[in-house]
């Protein structure tokens, strides 16, 4: 029961006047950049970074929070009106969202996105309050070893599962790690790959990377491939409120969501893609109106948007405890954290227990105002999805030049974010997934000093990592995420022969 | 370039790109100390990895071609040619602004970018997007240089002082 008391310490934080208006100003541009194709929460975070590095780390934090799970909430209605995810985990709503949508229950299924996201969204920070000190618990005992032996399994999981292709997503776990090497060695003070420019010196900024990836890559992709692709946008027409069968329906298909996505959210597994396939398979096959499905079954978007929402939440039980991102945003949220000189992990939550409560404290409380930002103002988002497209990207090259020569006022900054931005276009291109990219590059130095750590304790003998048990089954987990799936290719291979 | 030719240039690169950092790893002074360990292991590991899937990349692109690319489900992608036109224009505006952001500051070369921008997606309506593109960037140099604590550069060649 000290989880109550330090929640409820969390929760004289959150609600004091100013940071509840962090929460509503990260939820309401959260929503905002949901909604709109082509911009997530990673590169919103992002390319707020040099802006807020001067500001209270707790509202700062806070604000990114709204940013994180308000982005799931807002790329839901995306996904239903407009058929395009805004975000991968919206994938499935599509579906059947928009299904619902072409047959004039938009309303419905915004609905059960949003009461279903705020649900599971609260079970799952209920279910983070109460693992978080257990997990700090078992993190305490971990020494560099079993650290270095974590990350590679997250690096393995989020390389295998983040994408279409391993092989292309550890092509780009690898470039993200190679860009972490770029500036001066943490323990040595030796420069690495600066390649005799000063600029390189401090290292490559993740706000760069982030931002010329997602927002310049994408940018490029779009113009150079797709040009002026027209899309409809399904009029919001009816009641939005749900009725009694609707209600009947949606209830269980939530909890299921949850209860798929808040395990697969905090085990390093990788994103929250998975556990709405999942949930969407699972209440295929559960429901009593099977014939529905692909035709606008409302359990088709109640279970994959919880699950969706569950996981994010989930998600953020390795990162506070273990300082270990499982999703690009994720990733970003830890690069904040670093830029206020704070390290997420089991020390974080006893020298600033103020902050991580009062962090967990205000996702309940975004929740709500998800919710109540939503639902009733569904409307006023939509308006969004009319942007016309050239003045969309006009508007995000303009922040981007802001986040990245808002850095250190730069040109090469500015040069650094082009070059990344062609290297993003192409990746994009050949389907390259950027999330390991962003992982790697945050993740890497990380790895690095504990890799560095775990052999000079040792004096050198590289035995370590296997003679520890807990780093010894880690890196066994990593090496059967990899072998497991090529073993079944090649057994697949040998039957239909 | 055609689907094919494309993966294997940029695995190739990958390829390259794995040499290029052994290469960089391998004349990095090696000082040790009491750490047991330098700073030219981990390069060394993470060149070693980039090597590998670089090969393996290579390998696949030659035999089979990349695995489950977009391409596969939808085939109007791989004829896709590129829209040249829309990738200078948005070069252009990138390039105009590194060169004179400190110079002019960051509202005229973001309306510029802007511009640029909304022409790459074909818009024809220079004036509006000139006036958007003004609006939008005065309202967030002050929005960050005032109410947060970035600093932008107003320009040097501009007048007065803000």
């Amino acid at each position: 029961m000290e989880a109550l008391t330090l929640l409820g310490q969390g929760f004289s934080v959150a609600l004091t006047l100013q940071n509840l208006l962090w929460c509503l100003l990260g939820c309401t541009l959260g929503t905002a950049i949901g909604v709109l194709p082509g911009v997530g929460p990673a590169l919103t975070i992002a390319l707020l970074l040099p802006a807020t590095a001067k500001l209270d780390p707790t509202g700062a934090l806070i604000m990114f929070a709204g940013i994180y799970y308000g982005g799931m909430f807002g790329g839901s209605t995306t996904a239903i009106l407009l058929n395009t995810p805004g975000e991968s985990a919206s994938i499935v709503t599509a579906l059947e969202g928009n299904q619902m949508a072409k047959r004039g229950r938009a309303g419905p299924a915004l609905a059960t996105a949003a009461i279903g996201s705020c649900v599971a969204g609260t079970i799952a920070t209920l279910l983070l309050t109460l693992l978080a000190p257990v997990v700090v618990d078992l993190a305490l005992k971990f020494g560099p070893a079993e650290y270095f032996a974590l990350m590679v399994l997250a690096f393995t999981t989020v390389s295998t599962v983040l994408g279409a292709s391993a092989l292309r997503g550890f092509a780009g776990l690898f470039l993200g790690l190679a860009i972490g090497l770029v500036g001066i060695d943490a323990i040595t003070a030796q420069p690495r790959f600066a390649m005799g420019v000063p600029e390189l010196l401090d290292g490559i900024d993740v706000v760069i990377v982030a931002v010329g990836l997602f927002a310049v890559g994408e940018t490029l992709y779009l113009a150079a491939y797709q040009g002026n692709r027209t899309e409809t946008v399904e009029k919001l027409s009816g009641s939005i409120w749900m009725s009694g069968a609707d209600w009947a329906r949606s209830w269980k298909a939530w909890l299921r969501g949850t209860a798929i996505g808040f395990p697969f959210g905090s085990i390093p597994a990788g994103g929250a893609e998975i556990p709405t396939f999942l949930s969407y398979a699972a209440e295929k096959k559960l429901s009593k109106h099977p014939e529905e499905f692909g035709k606008g079954a409302i359990e088709g978007v109640a279970g994959p948007e919880a699950a969706n929402n569950a996981s994010s939440t989930g998600s953020l039980v390795p990162l506070l405890t273990l300082g270990l991102p499982t999703s690009a945003t994720a990733a970003i949220i830890l690069a904040a954290f670093q830029q206020f000189g704070l390290q997420p992990g089991p020390t974080l939550f006893s020298s600033q227990p103020d902050l991580v409560w009062g962090l967990i404290a205000s996702l309940y409380i975004g929740n709500v105002m998800l919710l109540v930002l939503n639902l009733p103002m569904v409307g006023l988002w939509v308006r969004l999805l009319t942007i016309p497209r050239p003045l969309l990207y006009g508007g995000i090259l303009l922040f981007a030049t802001l986040g990245a020569y808002g850095l250190r006022q730069s040109w090469f900054d500015l040069l650094l974010l082009y070059l990344i931005g062609v290297v993003g276009c192409i990746m994009r291109r050949h389907d390259f997934p950027i999330a390991p990219v962003i992982i790697g590059l945050i993740l890497g130095p990380l790895a690095e000093q504990q890799f560095r750590r775990a052999l000079s304790i040792s004096q050198g003998d590289m035995s370590v990592f296997v003679t520890h048990p807990i780093s010894a089954t880690l890196l066994g987990v990593a090496a059967l995420v990899v072998v497991v799936p090529w073993g079944l290719w090649w057994f697949r291979r040998d039957r239909t022969k | 370039m055609s689907g094919r030719t494309g993966q294997l240039a940029v695995s190739l690169a990958l390829l390259a790109f794995g040499v290029a950092l052994a290469v960089g790893t391998w004349f990095l002074p090696n000082t040790t100390g009491y750490a047991q360990v330098g700073p030219r292991l981990f390069p060394g590991l993470i060149a070693g990895g980039t090597i590998l899937f670089g090969v393996l990349l290579v390998t696949q692109a030659l035999l089979t071609g990349f695995k489950n690319t977009p391409e596969s489900s939808d085939p109007t992608i791989e004829g896709a040619s590129v829209n040249w036109p829309a990738v200078a224009w948005l070069s252009a505006g990138g390039m105009a602004q590194m060169v004179l952001i400190a110079h002019l500051g960051f509202i005229l070369t973001s309306t510029v970018v802007f511009f640029a921008a909304a022409r790459a997606f074909g818009s024809r309506r220079p004036l509006r997007d000139l006036l958007l593109g003004f609006v939008l960037a005065t309202v967030v140099y002050f929005l960050f240089t005032r109410a947060l604590t970035l600093s932008l550069p107003w320009g040097s060649l501009m007048p007065g002082e803000f």
